[in-house]
C-alpha cells in the first residue's frame, strides 16, 4: 500500500488507509513495514510498500508478474536488502539482513516453489537439515530426529513416514515436509510460493487443508499464488500487488476472481 | 609400475569363460533385483562380490586359501582406502581423478622425509598427512569456491602430482638403502600382523569403518549426501556446501596420502609410477559400490566392496595365469555392468 501522504509512525498505525482495506487498530500487528523500496538498476521493483501482517491470519499475496510479489518476498525474507524502509517485528524497528537472520531471529521460514528439498535424503533428514539434533555433540540423534519428525507431520495431517526417501513422494507429501519445517523450528510466519502450482489438481485440497492447519497451529501463513481461486479458498485478507506497489488489501468477504483480475489488471 | 600386488606365481587353472548363463531376461531381472536389494543398496556389491567368488573358487583352487585371502585382502587394501575418500567425494556431487597422483607424491614425500632427510617416523608421517589434507582442501576449494568442476580441478592434480612424483630423489625410486648406512622405514610395521592379520587389513577395516561412521552418523554425513542431492537445497536450508566440499577432497587427500604411506611400508619402497590406474579403479570400485554419479545416496562400505571385486578380479588373473594386462578389460566389463544397473537399465531396474 503506497501512501505518501501519510507518514505513520510505526506499525499498527494508519499505514493502510486505502479503499477496503481493513486494520484492526487494537493489535498489534506482528510485522509490519514500511515505505520499502527496491531498485534493480533501472526498474523500481518495489515501490513505497508498507504493510502490516497480523499474527494468525493467512495473506493471500496476488499480482500479474512483475508486479512487485517475488521482490517483495525476498525483502521480508532477507534474500534483498531494500534500498530504503523499516521493517517491524511486533512494533519493535528489525533489520533483516539474510536469510539466516530472517528465519532464526524472526522466525519467518520460505517454502519455495521448487521446495528446495534433496530427493536422496529421508523426511526426517529433509526436516532437520542443517540444523540435526545432536547426540554427544557430534553425532546425529537419528532417534529424536525421527520421533520430531512424526509429530510434526502428525500435526499436519501428513501421512508420510519420517523414514522415506523424498524422491518418493507426492507433490503434496513434499510440501507437507517443506511447510513441517516450519513447525519443526517454532517459526511463527511461513511464506508459501505458489504452493499449489505444481501439484495435480486433487492434491491441491490436501495443500489448502496444510494452510488451514497451520493457521489453527498458531502460524501467520503469507500464500502467493496464481491460481486466485486458492487465494479465495484460504485467505483472510488479499493483497494485489501492481508495478511495485500494493494496489489494494482486500478483506476476503464474498470476493470472485472477477473482482480479484479487476484490481490487478 | 609397482604393481602392490605382487603376488607369487601360482598353477594356472584352465582359463574357464565367466559368464554364467543366460535364463529369460525377464525372470533374471526379476530375481537379480530380489537378491540386489533397492538401488543404492548395499546388497548389489555384496552380491557382486559373492558371484566374483563363487567364480574365482571355482575357477582356482588356490583361491579358497587363507594364505590367498590374506594377501588378496592387504594387497586390495590400498585401493580399499582410496576408495573410501573417493566415494565421499562422488556422494557429494564430484569426481577426484587425482588420489593415485597424490598416493604416490605422499609415499615418495614420506620415504624423501624418512630416509633421505632423516626425519622422524612420526614427523615425516604426519607432515605427509597433513600436505595430503592440504592438497585436498586447496582442490576442493577450486571446486566449491572458484566453481571449477572438479573433473577439471583433479585431472590437474592428476598431471601435476605425478610430476611432484617425479621431483623427489630425481624422480628414481626411495628405498631405505638409499642412504648408507640404510635406515628402514620407521612405519613398516603397517606391513606387519597383529594377531595373524595383516596390519594393512585392519588400517583399511578401520578407515571403511570410520568413513560408513561419517556418513551414517554425523551432521556431516547428511550434509555430504544432501549436497550430493540437491546443492540448492542444502544451501537454501543453511548448509555450508562449500566448507562441506572442501572438507570431502580433504578428507580424500588424507586417505590418498594414508594409501601412500601403506603402500610404501608394504613395498619397503616407493616408485614415483606406484599406483597407477588407482584413480579409475576407485572410481569403478565407487560405481560397483552403487552409489551413482550424480551422488546423494549410497554407502562407504558399498564402495569398499566393490574395491575389493576390483581386488579380487585382479587375484584371479594373477591365479589362472592370464597375463595382468587382461585386468583392464574385466574390470571395464563389470564396470559397465554395474553402469547399467545404477543406471536402472535392463539389467537390473
Amino acid at each position: 500500500m503506497s501512501d505518501p501522504g501519510a507518514d505513520p509512525a510505526g506499525p499498527g498505525g494508519t499505514a493502510d488507509t486505502g479503499r477496503s482495506v481493513v486494520v484492526n487498530a487494537d493489535r498489534q500487528p506482528l510485522l509490519s513495514v514500511r515505505h520499502l523500496v527496491k531498485r534493480f538498476g533501472p526498474v523500481l521493483a518495489v515501490n513505497e510498500v508498507s504493510l502490516d501482517v497480523q499474527e494468525r491470519e493467512v495473506l493471500g499475496v496476488i499480482g500479474d508478474n512483475g508486479a512487485g510479489k517475488s521482490t517483495f518476498l525476498a525483502l521480508l525474507t532477507g534474500f534483498h536488502r531494500p534500498d530504503r524502509g523499516t521493517f517491524y517485528y511486533r512494533g519493535r524497528p528489525v533489520v533483516i539482513s539474510s536469510p539466516r537472520s530472517a528465519r532464526n531471529r524472526l522466525g519467518i521460514e520460505m517454502v519455495y516453489q521448487n521446495l528446495e528439498l534433496a530427493p536422496d535424503l529421508t523426511v526426517a533428514e529433509n526436516l532437520f537439515l542443517g540444523q540435526e539434533p545432536r547426540l554427544m555433540g557430534v553425532l546425529v540423534s537419528r532417534r529424536r530426529m525421527a520421533r520430531r519428525a512424526a509429530e510434526a507431520l502428525r500435526q499436519l495431517d501428513a501421512q508420510v513416514s519420517p523414514k522415506s526417501p523424498v524422491g518418493g513422494l507426492s507433490g503434496g507429501e513434499k510440501q507437507a515436509v517443506a511447510i513441517g519445517r516450519a513447525l519443526l523450528f517454532e517459526r511463527d510466519v511461513v511464506i508459501l510460493d505458489e504452493p499449489t502450482a505444481a501439484i495435480s489438481a486433487r492434491k491441491v485440497d490436501e495443500v489448502l487443508q496444510l494452510i488451514r492447519r497451520l493457521k489453527s497451529l498458531g502460524k501467520t501463513v503469507i500464500f502467493v499464488s496464481h491460481r486466485l481461486d486458492d487465494i479465495l479458498t484460504v485467505s483472510d485478507r488479499i493483497v494485489v500487488f501492481f508495478q511495485g506497489t500494493i494496489r489494494t488489501v482486500l478483506q476476503n468477504e464474498g470476493q470472485q476472481v472477477s473482482d480479484l483480475l479487476r484490481e490487478m489488471f | 609400475m609397482g604393481d602392490p600386488r605382487g603376488h607369487p606365481e601360482r598353477g594356472a587353472g584352465p582359463p574357464r569363460p565367466a559368464a554364467p548363463p543366460r535364463p529369460a531376461a525377464q525372470s533374471f531381472s526379476r530375481s537379480a533385483r530380489l537378491v540386489a536389494g533397492p538401488q543404492g543398496s548395499v546388497r548389489r556389491p555384496i552380491a557382486f562380490l559373492v558371484v566374483a567368488v563363487i567364480v574365482s573358487a571355482l575357477v582356482s583352487p588356490a583361491f579358497l586359501t587363507v594364505a590367498n585371502a590374506r594377501a588378496l585382502l592387504a594387497g586390495s587394501s590400498f585401493l580399499v582406502v582410496v576408495t573410501v575418500g573417493e566415494a565421499l567425494v562422488v556422494l557429494v556431487g564430484g569426481i577426484d581423478l587425482g588420489v593415485e597422483s597424490m598416493l604416490a607424491a605422499s609415499g615418495m614425500f614420506v620415504a624423501a622425509l624418512y630416509v633421505l632427510q632423516g626425519m622422524s617416523t612420526a614427523a615425516s608421517v604426519l607432515l605427509c598427512l597433513g600436505s595430503g589434507i592440504v592438497v585436498g582442501a586447496l582442490a576442493g576449494l577450486l571446486v566449491a569456491r572458484a566453481r571449477v568442476p572438479s573433473f577439471i580441478v583433479t585431472l590437474g592434480t592428476y598431471w601435476g602430482f605425478r610430476g611432484v612424483a617425479l621431483l623427489f630423489n630425481s624422480g628414481n625410486y626411495i628405498s631405505p638403502d638409499a642412504v648408507q648406512p640404510a635406515r628402514p622405514f620407521g612405519f613398516s610395521w603397517m606391513a606387519g600382523t597383529v594377531g595373524g592379520v595383516p596390519t594393512l587389513v585392519i588400517l583399511m577395516v578401520l578407515v571403511v569403518a570410520a568413513g560408513q561412521a561419517l556418513v551414517s552418523f554425523t551432521p556431516l554425513g547428511i550434509w555430504i549426501r544432501a549436497t550430493g542431492s540437491s546443492e540448492e537445497a542444502a544451501r537454501a536450508t543453511g548448509v555450508r556446501t562449500v566448507t562441506v566440499k572442501a572438507l570431502v577432497f580433504a578428507l580424500s587427500g588424507l586417505l590418498a596420502a594414508l594409501s601412500g604411506v601403506m603402500i610404501t611400508a608394504w613395498q619397503q619402497s616407493i616408485y614415483p609410477l606406484t599406483g597407477q590406474g588407482y584413480s579409475l579403479q576407485a572410481i569403478a570400485a565407487v560405481i560397483l559400490g552403487g552409489i551413482p554419479f550424480s551422488g546423494g545416496r549410497g554407502s562407504v562400505v558399498g564402495a569398499a566392496l566393490g574395491a575389493l571385486v576390483i581386488g579380487l578380479i585382479n587375484d584371479m588373473i594373477v591365479l589362472v595365469g592370464l597375463p595382468a594386462q587382461y585386468e583392464y578389460i574385466f574390470v571395464a566389463a563389470v564396470l559397465v555392468l554395474a553402469g547399467l544397473q545404477t543406471r536402472g537399465g535392463r539389467f537390473v531396474k
